[in-house]
C-alpha cells in the first residue's frame, strides 16, 4: 500500500464495523446516525396534535378514524456524521522505545483507519493537527477523493515543538459550530487542568469527544538500568540521571498523572483509553468500535 | 589476629573495585531522546537522601562482601592470645615459666598449668605456618631453637621443675638472643602465673628491658599469657628448719593454703630415714606453723626425711626435704676484756649456755682471740674494745659467711670501727633518771614478740649507763632520745649487732628483765642457722650444685624423677660427696601474691605488650583459632543484604490509576 500506516486487511476487518457517535448528531445530509430533529426515517417516533400549516400529508388517517382527532406522525431523523481528528504533534509524539512504533506512527494509523471507516459509511473526516500552536486544519469531508488529501497531509506529519493541545482543542471547540465526533490522539503532556478545562469546553458545544492518550511502554514503566543523559523531544533540556534512584518518584509521578487525567476525562464523559504503542492497533479500534455499537433495544 | 597467607592481603585493594565499577558507570552514560521530560525532572526532585544512602550502603555491602572474602582467602587466626598483631610471624620466642608453681593444676592432676601452656603453644606454632620457636626456660635460662615445636611438651628443657623464675632475666636474654640471631619479625611470648616474686616489678632490669624494646627498628611484640586461675584450693607444706635436740630431731614446720576454709585436719606424712609416718595436724587459718619431734633413738650420725601432704592442686609443694648433721653442741664465744666485772660475766656466760640444748660457750681474752674456731661458732660476743686486724679480718670473715657478732660496750676506750660501725661515749643517765626504751621492732631481731604474738616487756628496761653507737645502723629498739639500744649491720650473709649497754646492775636491770638471755638465745639462734643452713639448699641455685670433684646423687626416694636431665633444678635430698644437702623450692614459689594489672603495666609500661588472662588452668582452649569461616559467613551476609537492598520494593497496588487495554 502507498501509506504504510494503513492496512488493507485491518481495512477489510473492521469494515463490517460502524463507527457509531455517543450523541445525536447535527448532519448536513441523511446519514446513519441519530439526529436530534426529526425527519423522514422509518423509525416512528412520536405523535402530536395537528396544527394548521402541517402538511396534510403527514396526518395519520387511522389515527384520525379510530380517535376523530387529527394527528401528525413523525419520524426520527437520519443524519450524517463529522468527526475530527486532533493530532498532536508536539515533539514528544516522536517518541518510540525499541521495537515499537512512535507516538505519532500510531495516531496516523488510528486516524488514518478511522477516517477511512468513518468516509466509506459516508461520514465526513477532517483533520487538525497542533504542535505549539493549531498549524494545519484539513476540513470534514465526506467525498473519497477527500481520503487522499487526507492520508497525505497524515503521512507528511513532522512531530516537532512543545505541546499546544489545550490551546488546538480551544479552537477546534469554537470553529466546529455542529455537533461532531472528536478524536484526541496525544501523549498529553501538559498541563492536567487545563486539558480539562479543554474537554469542558468540547463538551459544552455538544461534541462526542473520544481520548485517545497514546504512551509509549517506556514511558509508564522506565525500565532503564544504567545511567542516561535524557535529552527532552520538546525543547533539548537534558537531564543526566542514574535511573535506579529515580525510579521510584517516575512511576509514582506518571501513575499519578494517568489518574488525574483519566478523572478530567471522566468529568465531562469523555470517553479515554490509555493506548501504549506496543499495543496492536486494530484490536484498539474494534474494541472501541465494538463497544460504541447501541445496545439491543436500542437505537 | 594474624594471617596465614599475608600476600592474600593486597587483595583489600579490590575493596575499592566496586566503588571504581560505580563512578565508570555514571561516566559511561548514553543519551536517549526522552518525550516524558516533565515526569523526569519532578521525579530527579524528588529523589532526596534516602536513595542515595540506599545505594550507598548497596556500594558499601558489595565492599565489605569482596573484603570479607578476601580476609578469609588469608586464612585468619584469631584468639584472645594471638589477638591483632597483624604480620606474618618469623620467630616466636617462648618464655617458660616453669617454675614450681606452674605446677598447679585445677581440675586434672595431669594437666598442669605449665603442660596446658605448652600444648596450646604447640598448637599455635602449627597454625602460624612456619614461624621459628626460640624456648628460653626460667630454669636454664638460655635460648634454645625447638625444631620440633609439636614435641614441645615432651622436651626436658619444658619439663617441670623446683625452681624459681627470673622473668626479667629472662626477657633480658630474649632480647639478647633477637639483637644477635636478629630473627626478623619476633613474637615475645611469656607464659606465666604472674607470680610477683618471679616477676620481681620493681627490679631494675625492667628499665633496661623497656629501653631496648623500645629502640627504633627493634621488630619484637610481647605477649604475656598469664595463667593465674585458683579454682582449687591449694596447700603446701615447708621445712624451715631441722636440728637435733638432745635425743630428738626437731623440725619446724610452715603449712599454709590459698583460702582458709575453716578449721581443717590435714594427715602430714613424715619419712624419716625410710621410716614413714602420719599424723593429723589440726590446720586453723592461712598460715600455721608448728613443731615436729622425731626421736632420734641414739643416732649420732647425719640424716634426711621429707614431709609430705597428700595430693592437691600443686603436687611440687606438697614436700620438702630436710637434712641434719652429726650431733654437735652448740658452740658461742664470748670475748672479753680483763675489766669487765663477775657479775658481768656471769650473766653472759649463763645466757650464753643455760644448761639445757647442749649449748657450749669458750670465753677468750681479746689477746688469745685469734683462737676462736669461727668454723664452728654460732655467735661470738665480743665485750672488749673493736680489734684490730688480722682479728678484725677474721672477724669479718665469719661475719661475711653467715656468723652473728654482738658486740657490748668495752668499759675503756675503742677507737677502731668494724663493719663500718663503732663505739662513742659512755654516757650515764642524770641522778635518779633512767634511759627509758621508747619503741622497739616486734616484727624482726632480737626484741621481736613471742610466738604467741605477746610483746617482749621492753617498757620495763632501765639504764644507767649507756653507750653511744656511731655509725650506719638499723635500730632494733630506741631510747627516748632516739639513742639506739640495739643496732644492726647485715654484712652480706650475716651481721652485727651493738647493744649499748650490760646486763649489770651498774648498767641496766637487762639481767632482771632477763631480757639479755632473750638477746643472746636469739642471737645464738640465728647464728646457728649458718651451721644448720649448710645442710639445706634452694632448687636452681649454686648452692644445691656440686663443688669440685662432687658427685650428685638423689638419695630420698619421694619421687623417681619426672625427667633425669632437670635433677639440678628438683627438689630432694642429695648426696653431694660426703654432705648431704636437703634441697627445696624456693620460699617464693609459696606466695599467694600476684602481679596486679597496674605492676604489669609499670613494669612493661610503652611496649605495647598484649595481656591474656587464662582463669582456667586446664582450660583446653588454644590460643588461636582459624576463623575463616567466620568471614565467609560475614561475606554471605554482605551479598544478603546487598540484595535485600537491591530489591524494589513492591508498589502498591493503586487500583485508581488506568492500565493500556489489553489486547483482544
Amino acid at each position: 500500500m502507498k501509506y504504510d500506516f494503513l492496512d488493507s486487511d485491518v481495512l477489510s476487518r473492521l469494515g463490517a464495523l460502524p463507527v457509531e457517535a455517543r450523541l445525536a448528531m447535527i448532519g448536513n445530509v441523511v446519514g446513519k446516525h441519530r439526529s436530534p430533529h426529526r425527519g423522514s426515517s422509518v423509525e416512528f417516533a412520536e405523535y402530536r396534535k395537528y396544527v394548521p400549516g402541517d402538511d396534510t400529508r403527514r396526518l395519520d388517517w387511522k389515527a384520525y378514524a379510530r380517535s376523530d382527532r387529527h394527528y401528525i406522525k413523525e419520524f426520527e431523523a437520519d443524519t450524517n456524521l463529522r468527526a475530527y481528528f486532533v493530532v498532536d504533534c508536539s515533539g514528544s509524539m516522536k517518541y518510540a522505545s525499541g521495537e515499537f512504533d512512535s507516538k505519532i506512527q500510531f495516531a496516523r494509523k488510528f486516524a488514518a483507519t478511522m477516517a477511512y471507516l468513518l468516509v466509506n459509511q459516508g461520514d465526513s473526516a477532517g483533520l487538525s493537527c497542533c504542535d505549539d500552536t493549531l498549524h494545519l486544519e484539513l476540513p470534514p469531508s465526506r467525498r473519497p477523493a477527500h481520503l487522499q488529501n487526507f492520508f497525505e497531509v497524515l503521512g507528511e506529519l513532522e512531530p516537532k515543538g512543545q505541546t499546544g493541545l489545550v490551546d488546538a482543542l480551544h479552537t477546534v471547540a469554537e470553529k466546529v459550530g455542529q455537533r461532531a465526533l472528536i478524536f484526541i490522539l496525544s501523549d498529553l503532556f501538559c498541563d492536567p487542568d487545563a486539558f480539562g478545562d479543554a474537554l469542558q469546553h468540547l463538551r459544552y458545544r455538544k461534541h462526542d469527544v473520544a481520548v485517545f492518550h497514546l504512551m509509549d511502554p517506556q514511558e509508564i514503566n522506565f525500565d532503564f538500568t544504567r545511567p542516561y543523559r535524557f535529552v527532552d523531544l520538546e525543547d533539548s533540556t537534558t537531564i543526566v540521571a542514574e535511573p535506579n534512584l529515580i525510579a521510584d518518584e517516575y512511576t509514582a509521578a506518571i501513575q499519578e498523572f494517568l489518574i488525574e487525567v483519566e478523572a478530567r476525562c471522566h468529568d465531562v464523559h469523555a470517553d479515554y483509553h490509555l493506548v501504549t504503542s506496543d499495543r496492536d492497533y486494530e484490536a484498539i479500534l474494534r474494541d472501541f468500535l465494538t463497544n460504541r455499537l447501541p445496545k439491543k433495544g436500542k437505537r | 589476629m594474624t594471617f596465614i597467607q599475608q600476600a592474600m592481603l593486597w587483595g583489600l585493594f579490590a575493596v575499592s573495585i566496586p566503588v571504581i565499577i560505580h563512578l565508570l558507570n555514571r561516566r559511561r552514560f548514553r543519551t536517549v531522546e526522552w518525550g516524558a521530560m516533565q515526569f523526569l525532572l519532578k521525579a530527579t526532585k524528588e529523589s532526596r537522601g534516602k536513595k542515595r544512602l540506599k545505594h550507598f550502603l548497596i556500594l558499601l555491602m558489595r565492599s565489605l562482601a569482596i573484603a570479607a572474602l578476601v580476609l578469609a582467602i588469608a586464612r585468619p587466626l584469631a584468639g584472645g592470645f594471638l589477638g591483632w598483631g597483624g604480620g606474618r610471624v618469623e620467630t616466636v620466642i617462648l618464655i617458660l615459666d616453669r617454675s614450681a608453681s606452674m605446677e598447679r593444676s585445677e581440675k586434672d592432676i595431669q594437666v598442669t598449668k605449665r603442660r596446658s601452656v605448652l600444648t596450646r603453644v604447640a598448637q599455635a606454632m602449627g597454625e602460624l605456618d612456619g614461624a621459628r620457636l626460640v624456648l628460653i626456660d626460667s630454669a636454664t635460662a638460655k635460648a634454645q631453637e625447638v625444631p620440633s615445636p609439636e614435641v614441645l611438651p615432651e622436651l626436658s628443657f619444658t619439663a617441670p621443675t623446683d625452681s624459681a623464675a627470673d622473668i626479667p632475666g629472662m626477657l633480658i636474654s630474649a632480647l639478647d638472643y633477637i639483637k644477635e640471631a636478629k630473627p626478623g619479625r619476633t613474637e615475645i611470648w611469656v607464659a606465666s602465673d604472674l607470680q610477683k616474686e618471679n616477676w620481681a616489678p620493681e627490679d631494675d632490669r625492667w628499665e633496661a628491658f623497656r629501653s631496648t624494646l623500645s629502640e627504633e627498628g627493634f621488630q619484637a611484640q610481647l605477649r604475656i599469657l598469664a595463667l593465674n586461675g585458683r579454682e582449687r584450693n591449694d596447700f603446701a607444706i615447708r621445712v624451715l628448719s631441722a636440728r637435733r635436740e638432745s635425743e630428738e630431731l626437731v623440725l619446724d614446720l610452715e603449712m599454709n593454703r590459698e583460702e582458709d576454709t575453716g578449721p581443717l585436719n590435714v594427715t602430714v606424712n613424715i619419712d624419716h630415714m625410710g621410716a614413714r609416718s602420719g599424723s593429723e595436724v589440726a590446720f586453723n587459718g592461712q598460715s600455721q606453723r608448728f613443731r615436729k619431734r622425731l626421736p632420734l633413738e641414739g643416732s649420732k650420725g647425719q640424716g634426711y626425711g621429707w614431709v609430705s601432704l597428700t595430693d592437691n592442686a600443686n603436687k611440687r609443694n606438697n614436700v620438702s626435704y630436710y637434712a641434719y648433721g652429726k650431733e654437735a653442741p652448740v658452740q658461742s664465744y664470748l670475748v672479753v676484756e680483763n675489766s669487765t666485772d663477775e657479775e658481768t660475766l656471769k650473766a653472759l656466760t649463763t645466757a650464753l649456755a643455760p644448761g639445757f640444748a647442749n649449748q657450749q660457750v669458750a670465753v677468750r681474752n681479746p689477746n688469745l682471740a685469734h683462737q676462736v674456731n669461727y668454723e664452728s661458732a654460732s655467735l661470738v660476743v665480743w665485750k672488749a674494745p673493736i680489734p684490730g686486724p688480722p682479728v678484725s679480718n677474721q672477724l669479718f670473715d665469719y661475719v661475711k659467711n653467715g656468723g652473728v657478732a654482738l658486740f657490748l660496750p668495752p668499759s675503756g676506750d675503742s677507737q677502731a670501727s668494724f663493719g663500718g660501725l663503732s663505739w662513742d661515749s659512755i654516757v650515764e643517765a642524770p641522778k635518779e633518771k633512767f634511759f627509758i626504751v621508747n619503741d622497739w621492732e616486734r616484727g624482726d631481731g632480737a626484741f621481736r614478740d613471742a610466738g604467741d604474738g605477746s610483746p617482749l616487756p621492753m617498757d620495763r628496761v632501765r639504764a644507767i649507763k649507756r653507750r653511744g653507737i656511731v655509725g650506719d645502723y638499723t635500730s632494733l629498739a630506741t631510747w627516748r632520745d632516739n639513742e639506739p639500744l640495739l643496732a644492726r649491720r647485715v654484712i652480706e650473709a650475716g651481721q652485727i649487732l651493738f647493744l649499748s649497754t650490760l646486763p649489770s646492775y651498774t648498767w641496766s636491770n637487762l639481767e632482771q628483765t632477763a631480757l639479755h638471755l632473750v638477746t643472746l638465745q636469739r642471737s645464738l639462734d640465728e647464728g646457728n642457722q649458718r651451721l644448720g643452713a649448710s645442710l639445706f639448699a634452694t632448687a636452681g641455685e649454686e648452692s644445691s650444685l656440686p663443688v669440685g670433684d662432687e658427685i650428685r646423687n638423689r638419695i630420698d626416694s619421694y619421687l623417681d624423677g619426672d625427667d633425669p636431665g632437670n635433677s639440678d633444678f628438683e627438689a630432694g635430698v642429695y648426696r653431694l660427696g660426703e654432705r648431704v644437702i636437703a634441697v627445696n623450692r624456693p620460699t617464693a614459689e609459696d606466695s599467694l601474691e600476684t602481679l596486679t594489672g597496674v605492676d604489669l603495666d609499670t613494669a612493661l609500661a610503652d611496649t605495647g605488650f598484649s595481656l591474656l588472662e587464662e582463669q582456667s588452668a586446664s582450660g583446653d582452649s588454644s590460643l588461636s583459632r582459624p576463623v575463616w569461616r567466620a568471614f565467609l559467613l560475614a561475606m554471605l551476609l554482605f551479598l544478603i543484604l546487598e540484595a535485600l537492598l537491591c530489591l524494589q520494593p513492591r508498589r502498591p497496588a493503586n487500583g485508581t490509576a488506568p492500565s493500556p487495554q489489553p489486547s483482544s
